[in-house]
């Protein structure tokens, strides 16, 4: 994808695998073999933040909801205490970003990149790529609002671009009517892919009060039982825009994976699915390989295969 | 890891379910696992603390509270289950067990989980008091492994004792678990606390009161991964900050979450 060499076409959806965590809490062994083919982070915000407040996830009929808030230690913190270690993984990175502004993201995507000039010189932008977050439900202001108006959605992809030399990608929030007008938007002002979807903004009730379950009040619905609703978003997205598109919504199995590249995904994301099974991007990766064998068929006549006429 | 249900035990509205979990590596008292039959209709595991082990054989003490916890309840013996842990970081029994002074367990209905495991940690010649406040006489019963252990203890020379009270009642004795901590307590004492938010803040406030005690505190919260990817479990703590129940705690000490 770009200019970033993946070994397969399976990688993680922001925030939903944290490798170094992960590493502590179970196996060492997963930094050095890490499931997915590029390492996307969780979302880094240009000042600290804390989140919302708790509760912050329920689970739902086939799937979740989750209002985290996009807690981050701030871009400072960041890139002295986080970006080594990443940049040490065995695997190209996504890193993903948030503003509240046009000025936030450019100076996230600057400021990252002055940092990766002075780590590895010009060689990064086969290792480091971007995405831009204006997509986050669960925020106030900036993000998902800049994210669902085409003209801002423009200026903000085509002042990160002018910054940012690497792969840059743009995740999409399917809380619009026209997905494919913010897809083609980005697209024009220079994004190499486009990302889709994040979450669908829903609400959940606590059974026996019956008041709004969240700390945030509203949430992010994820899971397989958006998986319908993403295919749609990516469906439309490969119609009106020609760049790569990540695909993403409900992935848990490698039929979801097929679907999702017939629908038109070059690379597929695994999100909350993964929550429960942090190995599961390499597992499906695995099966996507035997799927193709077994068929002697290959990744680039199954991508878009949906919209091909019977 | 796969495991196997090779035991359920209806205790006192609450269920005793014994795993078989090849390769099972030992849990630290306090530690929790993710647990999810293979057949679940959820989509995700349920943040279980463990309550006792015996090789490859894990107990996990479950209130069947919702649909999730219901669903594991209701498991055939034999049923294939899903087993990520020990995970987390448990009570810290180097402080709690430093023989300064009197441990003293506080349960709270199901909070009573990690108990077991943790008694058999705490050796001779320490000084155990076991707290347990239960809703009624029914829920009381779940306590039974427990006070088995507390027998044996005793009878291996430990000087362990173990007081219960039920809320619902008449009887003068009826009242909260909070009652005996405030009857209890003196200055000196390691607390090890688990149960519900308000009978935890309340402990803590006794501690305080008391003064010159200290006390862990095992919390709960909604868990999707388990392992500190997901920012999901966090509870508020005393600096106003977040921090995750999986990674950062399930046991966190109380000045930490609580303050003071």
């Amino acid at each position: 994808m770009g200019p970033l060499r993946l070994k397969h076409p399976l990688i993680n959806a922001a925030g939903t695998l944290d490798l170094f965590a992960l590493a502590e809490a179970t196996d060492p062994c997963v930094l050095r073999e890490p499931s997915v083919a590029a390492y996307v982070p969780k979302t880094v915000t240009l000042a600290p933040r804390v989140g919302n407040p708790p509760p912050r996830i329920l689970e739902t009929p086939e799937g979740m909801i989750n209002a985290i808030g996009l807690p981050s230690e701030g871009l400072e913190v960041f890139v002295a205490a986080e970006l080594g270690r990443l940049l040490s993984l065995p695997r190209p990175l996504i890193l993903s970003i948030a503003g509240f502004s046009l000025a936030e993201y450019v100076a996230l995507a600057s400021g990252l990149r002055q940092a990766l000039d002075q780590a590895m010189g010009q060689e990064w932008t086969t290792r480091v790529g971007l995405e831009l977050n204006i997509s986050c439900p669960n925020v106030h202001s900036g993000c998902v609002s800049i994210g669902s108006d085409p003209k801002e959605t423009e200026e903000v992809v085509g002042a990160v671009r002018e910054f940012w030399p690497g792969l840059l990608v743009a995740k999409l929030t399917p809380n619009v009517a026209d997905i494919a007008a913010i897809g083609r938007a980005a697209e024009r002002a220079g994004a190499d892919a486009v990302a889709a979807v994040n979450t669908f903004k829903g609400l959940v009730l606590d059974r026996v009060s019956l008041r709004p379950y969240l700390g945030n009040i509203s949430g992010g619905l994820s899971g397989p039982a958006i998986k319908p609703l993403a295919l749609r978003a990516v469906y439309e997205l490969y119609e009106k825009v020609s760049v790569p598109i990540v695909g993403m919504g409900g992935v848990a199995t490698v039929q979801d994976i097929l679907e999702f590249m017939a629908c038109g995904a070059r690379v597929v994301a695994v999100g909350s699915a993964g929550l429960r099974d942090q190995s599961l991007a390499g597992t499906l990766a695995l099966g996507l390989g035997s799927w193709l064998d077994e068929r002697g068929s290959s990744l680039a006549e199954l991508v878009g295969l949906a919209h091909a006429s019977a | 890891m796969l495991s196997r249900l090779v035991g359920s035990e209806a205790l006192g509205g609450m269920v005793r379910l014994t795993l078989e979990s090849p390769g099972w590596p030992g849990a630290k008292p306090g530690q929790f696992a993710l647990v999810q039959a293979v057949s679940s209709r959820h989509f995700l595991g349920r943040a279980l603390s463990i309550a006792d082990e015996r090789g490859d054989e894990v107990d996990f003490l479950v209130a069947p509270i919702g649909d999730g916890t219901r669903e594991l309840c209701a498991l055939a013996e034999g049923s294939e289950v899903w087993v990520l842990g020990p995970l987390g970081n448990g009570f810290d029994l180097e402080s709690i067990g430093d023989g300064s002074g009197r441990v003293v367990l506080v349960g709270g209905g199901t909070g009573i989980a990690p108990f077991p495991l943790l008694l058999s940690h705490l050796s001779a010649p320490l000084e155990v008091l076991v707290l347990l406040g239960f809703r009624d006489a029914e829920q009381a019963s779940g306590a039974e492994p427990l006070r088995r252990t507390v027998t044996r203890l005793q009878k291996e020379g430990s000087r362990c004792t173990l007081e219960v009270i039920i809320e619902e009642g008449s009887s003068k004795a009826a009242g909260k678990v909070t009652d005996l901590v405030e009857r209890q307590l003196h200055p000196g004492d390691r607390l090890a606390v688990c149960g519900p938010e308000a009978m935890a803040r309340e402990v803590w406030r006794l501690c305080l009161k008391t003064g010159n005690v200290e006390a862990w505190f095992s919390l709960e919260a909604n868990m999707a991964c388990g392992v500190g990817s997901c920012h999901g479990c966090v509870v508020a703590i005393a600096d106003g900050s977040y921090a995750r129940v999986c990674h950062e705690g399930p046991v966190f000490a109380g000045k930490e979450v609580f303050g003071g």
